[in-house]
């Protein structure tokens, strides 16, 4: 078990808190939600609970890759249990997708 | 595939529904609830922004879920107000832990109090779970019969619908909750059993059930086979708008006579299990034939000619314990295995070994299927017998059982129903007002320990090395979650729902109790008279405290190890009913 933490410069604003996965083997759950009053509108803060130790690095470069194209602000957290970086970009982009078009909450 | 197959998987259906079918089982816990409830209806309570997931897992190293894996949402059923509880299969394989028990039981509870006051609001329960989730031990095990109280409380006043879809289905102590069910929907690929398989083969042998064998698992657990044995009431495809019809005509039939639910029907228990003997193997399809698919008394055989064979009884704590704190009433053997003692004040009941039980899985004093039946007869009839009395006489649950019995005969039968007949009783003779006081002098272990002592309004136990109250044993839990036994021993050190140590369970919350005797295994006289004065005493506490389990809640000890219950408990409160638009 690891905790990782990271930031990312962003431009964007999330328009709504999405909730996206499940902790299921080989899967990741992630939670979004805006940046509140008081907290920087141009930063991406990722938090990422991972049940495999070992993979900083990968998960660094799977992130950074993500936030160079979606730059949206707001508190990432992922709850991992062993998502392959395939998987983990899968959910990424779906969170992204819900936090910025119209329509209702997934 | 043969066409009897084909015919339970389609349904009404041509393959070509099939193929064009909204698929129920592929959704995940939030997108089954919301195709069961009416559009636009679904509010989802506690969920994964409140952020109220289990303390326990993260020093295990095992990554939480937001939510903790179970979705309450509130809505309606066709028109009518509903509260659904769905567990995430894929969520630590749907295991109930101290927060996803909570959310359900708390969700029980306060759809009761609003029909209560006026308001019948319906309970789905969307079972897909493997039991207790092991790294929350001794937490998931009381959260489970926090739940089956709260069923049993709503279901007068409105229906308790279980849902089980697959694929994992419903195993371990949730079943019986399931067996308490006003109505049970199940899909082809369901199964429901008290018991896994993979757990049986590990306790048994691969002789007594052979878990990599699917067809013969199916056979046993399946949907089809529950239906056809009346262990469960609709049979429906697996397909959301035909789940949901079968959801909103179950709603609308509303609750049911009193005495008519499935785990009230002692007599069809009794019938059904004296048609059944182990001794001549029968098959699942054998259990139809002798069973019907409809839950009424059978014709059973006549009892065997000759003398009864000859029960030799072992010396054991619980039966040490029955004949001491009763006094000198001869204890009565309802059958070998459950023994029964009743003073002018009091019933004690204890499951005892019986080496002669013909169910041979149930013979070192498990809790198997007549065993759950005695008591629940026992029970029952301690309340018809106090009906009218201004005071009604205790129950006494002397405990000091290895476990539930682990059998293909026992899951073939429905091992959970049986269970959930004597909760009903205890649940039943506690809302009453029988005091019922559990007191643990040996071995408590999982879904013997909720069948016969978890529905107490008062737990005492024995501050004793030998004195062991878990979820499962020790070994078979190493087995399970992929750890030493060593690992499991360090890790109980500072999880306390895991500690196999009485002592670390009398801070959990659930302990009125923890007596100091000089002899556990024969106790003294004066053990006799401390532990007899610490039940007179419960009794007393029980005859003035609540009739629910809320005081595992209020306790001392529970404000400061149960205190994610209880934020669940205030946040599900507090979001009950929707905020007033301004």
């Amino acid at each position: 078990m690891q905790t990782l933490n990271y930031e990312f410069p962003a431009t964007q604003v999330a328009r709504r808190a999405v909730h996206i996965g499940v902790v299921a083997s080989g899967d990741l759950e992630i939670l979004l939600a805006p940046p509140e009053s008081g907290e920087p509108p141009d930063r991406a803060t990722v938090r990422v609970r991972t049940s495999v130790n070992g993979f900083d690095t990968i998960w660094h470069d799977v992130l950074e890759r993500f936030f160079a194209r979606a730059t949206l602000a707001g508190r990432w957290e992922l709850n991992d249990f062993g998502a392959t970086p395939g998987v983990v970009n899968l959910r990424l982009r779906q969170a992204a997708e819900s936090a910025t078009t119209n329509g209702a909450d997934s | 595939m043969t066409d009897t197959e084909n015919a339970a998987l389609l349904g009404e259906q041509t393959w070509l529904d099939l193929l064009q079918r909204r698929s129920f089982i592929e959704l995940d816990a939030l997108g089954r609830a919301t195709a069961l409830l009416d559009p636009g209806s679904v509010r989802v309570l506690a969920g994964p922004f409140d952020r109220l997931e289990s303390p326990w897992l993260m020093p295990q190293d095992v990554t939480p879920q937001a939510d903790d894996g179970t979705v309450i949402a509130r809505g309606t059923v066709d028109g009518h107000p509903a509260v659904t509880a769905a567990i995430e299969q894929g969520f630590q394989g749907g295991g109930t832990g101290e927060v996803s028990g909570a959310k359900i039981s708390q969700a029980l509870l306060l759809a009761a109090a609003d029909s209560r006051a006026g308001t019948p609001t319906a309970a789905v329960i969307l079972f897909e779970t493997g039991g207790v989730r092991l790294q929350e031990a001794n937490l998931g095990l009381n959260a489970v019969a926090e739940i089956c109280s709260a069923v049993l409380d709503l279901r007068p006043l409105a229906p308790v619908i279980g849902v089980v879809a697959g694929t994992v289905g419903s195993f371990g102590g949730m079943s019986i909750a399931a067996g308490l069910c006003t109505r049970l929907i199940v899909t082809p690929q369901a199964r429901i059993g008290l018991n896994g398989p993979a757990v049986i083969e590990q306790e048994g042998g691969v002789d007594e059930f052979d878990s990599s064998d699917h067809k013969l698992v199916w056979a046993v657990t399946g949907g089809e086979q529950r239906v056809a044995t009346a262990l469960a009431d609709d049979l429906v495809p697996d397909d959301a708008d035909l789940l949901r019809a079968s959801l909103v005509s179950a709603v609308a039939a509303g609750v049911a006579e009193p005495g008519r639910y499935r785990s009230q029907r002692l007599d069809v228990l009794a019938s059904r299990l004296a048609t059944l003997d182990p001794a001549e193997q029968p098959t699942p399809a054998d259990l139809r034939r002798l069973w019907g698919s409809a839950y009424e008394p059978v014709p059973t055989p006549a009892p065997p000619d000759g003398s009864p064979a000859r029960h030799t009884h072992p010396e054991t704590r619980g039966r040490a314990w029955l004949g001491a704190l009763s006094g000198g009433v001869t204890p009565e053997a309802i059958i070998p295995s459950v023994l029964s003692a009743t003073t002018h004040d009091a019933r004690y009941l204890a499951v005892v070994p019986d080496p002669q039980n013909r169910f041979y899985r149930a013979r070192e004093g498990q809790v198997g299927l007549t065993e759950s039946l005695a008591l629940a007869q026992s029970v029952r009839d301690l309340i018809e017998a106090d009906r009218d009395a201004e005071r009604k006489r205790a129950i006494i649950a002397v405990v000091d059982l290895p476990s539930q019995a682990y059998g293909r005969n026992e899951e073939m039968a429905g091992l959970h129903q049986a269970m959930a007949a004597t909760t009903d009783a205890y649940h039943a003779a506690r809302t009453a007002g029988h005091p019922i006081v559990a007191v643990v002098v040996g071995t408590a272990l999982s879904g013997g320990f909720l069948t016969h002592g978890l529905q107490a309004n008062q737990i005492l136990a024995l501050d004793d090395p030998h004195v062991e109250i878990h979820a499962m044993h020790k070994a078979a839990a190493a087995r399970i979650t992929l750890r030493s036994v060593q690992q499991l021993d360090e890790l109980a050190k500072t999880i306390v729902p895991m500690s196999y140590d009485v002592r670390d369970w009398a801070e959990l919350g659930l302990c009125d109790g923890l007596l100091a005797v000089d002899d556990a295994d024969a106790p003294t006289p004066g053990d006799v008279r401390k532990v007899g004065a610490a039940i007179t005493d419960a009794i007393e506490r029980a005859q003035h405290g609540p009739l629910d389990l809320s005081n595992r809640l209020d306790s001392e000890a529970a404000v400061t190890t149960r205190h994610a219950s209880r934020a669940v408990r205030d946040l599900l409160a507090r979001q009950w009913n929707p905020e007033p638009r301004p």
